[in-house]
């Protein structure tokens, strides 16, 4: 640590430089991490909130909730509890003259159910009566207001918006909470449909209807249009900049070793131990990258503070200190490459001939 | 009192056609408070005779002992122990460590040094013997060649070595400083008791030496009367 640190404070531009990239790809990585987790949370903020373990579809659905419907017959089949809720799903476009269209998720509730009695508002109060509406704080930002006679497609219907909840988000399009006997016109379902879906807190929760197929809620999750394959591609692009950076890092700790072999031999042949030498460099690694990321966590801090809402970030500390903690752990991997180096330094090369 | 002793040393470097004898039936002995004096040009094997005293390497053929001890029945890490508590150098060039003040020169040796007998007040007499109180604070790159070497002796002797071996220390120096490093070196030897070798082609050293050996295609002889020539 006395070796790396002196070294640090004397070279403080050629490590000042080292710090600086290493804050570069730390920001990279946190940003894009930032970013990925934000829109793999747009995707499913709504179910999470709803705390379920087990959703029940139409077993030829494809384990989809916009194609699922089961019908009355179906519900007959369950025995429902207070931890089991109907969900009717359907696209809407929502429009209020005045404001922007847009493209939303209806949900139809049944306001006795635990998922409408547990709706979390920012504002306003629950859904009361038909014709009611708890929207995505999107909305709000969009110029939406409490009180506001909002229509969905080509309907005729007027909807009332009487609360806002925050990060109410599915498959990226904000929610629309409303009641479920709503749902079945904005649907324009005709039949004898009960819902979309019916969700459980409970895994174990089955039904007595070969029609109707329960699913985990990690299965449904990653089901989702297009959840998988771009959660697939976010991680690989991190742990290619992953693997990048211990390259890069390795690459100029491994110049700066070969830069010292001279200073090291010097050492070697005073009898100062090898292992002296080898957790200098460790260290040294160790507190470039920790510096690096210190600074590299502030700028994603203030980059959180002034990304506009309309940018998709999730700032997840545990996440983001295990990414960090990965690049640590990069960094001592990459100060282990020159390590064998110092092993072999000769002492003999820095006696003259 | 014998210190270090070289006892039919030979050395050869390569195989087959290219083996080379580098050093020849050497027999060496250095005595506490004496300075010794190996010249010889370039290629002589002036420096692998430096090598092999200081425990850097080892010899084909022979022994070496230092104050009785073999080194060739200790471990690499007994030696490096060995080099850090009874052996001080004096290199060349590329003495100093760039990035460590004069001061941290010092610290880093106390820190590692497990036999730890180092006071700051034997630091600083030390310090003050070699004129080098003021630079305590300067990098080597802020010193000149002669104050760059007066750091270096001082680092080697701070440890209180049985044995002090210097390669060249005067190559990068003036007359006028050659003398003063000289007579450092006479003075150390006398003063603290301690065995000097020093590997030149410097023959302005010759004056501070108590015993001068030429090293000549791997021969070494006792060459005193280059002294008395001087």
């Amino acid at each position: 640590m006395f070796l790396s640190l002196k070294e640090i404070k004397k070279e403080k531009f050629r490590y000042g430089l080292i710090i600086g990239m290493i804050v570069l790809i730390g920001y990279l990585i946190f940003i894009l991490t930032s970013l990925a987790m934000g829109l793999a949370n747009q995707n499913t903020d709504a179910i999470n909130s709803w705390n379920i373990n087990s959703v029940a579809l139409n077993k030829d659905a494809n384990t989809s909730l916009t194609q699922s419907l089961i019908t009355n017959d179906n519900a007959k089949n369950a025995k429902l509890t207070k931890n089991e809720a109907y969900i009717g799903q359907a696209s809407v476009v929502v429009k209020k003259s005045g404001l922007t269209k847009e493209s939303a998720q209806f949900l139809g509730l049944k306001p006795n159910q635990f998922i409408a009695q547990n709706l979390k508002l920012s504002s306003g109060h629950k859904i009361q009566k038909t014709n009611q509406v708890v929207v995505d704080e999107q909305f709000k930002n969009d110029g939406y207001q409490l009180g506001d006679k909002i229509k969905f497609n080509s309907e005729s219907q007027n909807y009332t918006i009487v609360g806002f909840i925050k990060n109410a988000k599915l498959n990226i399009a904000p929610v629309v909470y409303g009641n479920i006997s709503n749902w079945k016109n904005i649907k324009n379902l005709n039949g004898p449909f009960a819902a979309s879906a019916i969700v459980s807190k409970n895994a174990k929760f089955s039904m007595k209807d070969d029609q109707v197929k329960t699913y985990s809620i990690s299965t449904f999750i990653s089901k989702l249009p297009g959840y998988s394959a771009q959660n697939s591609t976010f991680t690989f692009m991190i742990a290619f900049l992953m693997i990048i950076s211990l390259i890069v890092i390795a690459v100029f700790l491994y110049i700066l070793t070969i830069q010292k072999i001279q200073n090291y031999a010097v050492l070697r042949a005073q009898g100062i131990p090898a292992k002296t030498l080898v957790n200098a460099t460790i260290s040294q690694s160790v507190i470039l990258v920790v510096s690096g990321l210190f600074i590299a966590t502030i700028l994603t801090g203030i980059t959180a503070f002034a990304m506009p809402n309309a940018v998709p970030m999730s700032f997840n500390i545990p996440i983001l200190s295990a990414v960090g903690l990965g690049l640590i752990l990069t960094g001592l991997l990459g100060s282990l490459i020159p390590i064998k180096i110092i092993l072999n330094v000769d002492p003999v090369s820095v006696i003259g001939g | 009192m014998e210190t270090l002793q070289l006892i039919n040393i030979n050395k050869y470097f390569g195989t087959g056609t290219s083996r080379v004898h580098v050093l020849k039936d050497i027999n060496f002995t250095a005595k506490k408070g004496e300075v010794n004096l190996v010249i010889g040009p370039s290629g002589s094997g002036k420096s692998t005779f430096l090598t092999i005293a200081g425990g850097l390497q080892t010899p084909t053929d022979g022994s070496v002992q230092l104050e009785g001890d073999m080194l060739k029945n200790m471990s690499s890490k007994q030696r490096d122990a060995l080099r850090l508590n009874s052996i001080g150098f004096v290199l060349q060039s590329y003495s100093l460590v760039p990035y460590l003040t004069v001061k941290e020169q010092f610290k880093l040796v106390k820190k590692v040094k497990k036999q730890n007998n180092l006071t700051n007040l034997s630091l600083t007499q030390l310090m003050e013997k070699l004129g080098i109180e003021d630079l305590v604070n300067k990098y080597p790159g802020e010193l000149s060649g002669g104050q760059n070497q007066r750091v270096a002796i001082a680092r080697a002797l701070y440890t209180k070595p049985d044995i002090l071996l210097a390669d060249e220390p005067t190559a990068a120096l003036d007359s006028e400083r050659v003398a003063e490093v000289g007579q450092i070196f006479q003075d150390l030897a006398r003063e603290q008791n301690t065995a000097v070798i020093i590997v030149t082609h410097d023959l302005r050293l010759i004056n501070f030496a108590d015993n001068v050996y030429k090293i000549m295609d791997g021969q070494m002889t006792l060459e005193n009367d280059m002294k008395l020539a001087q």
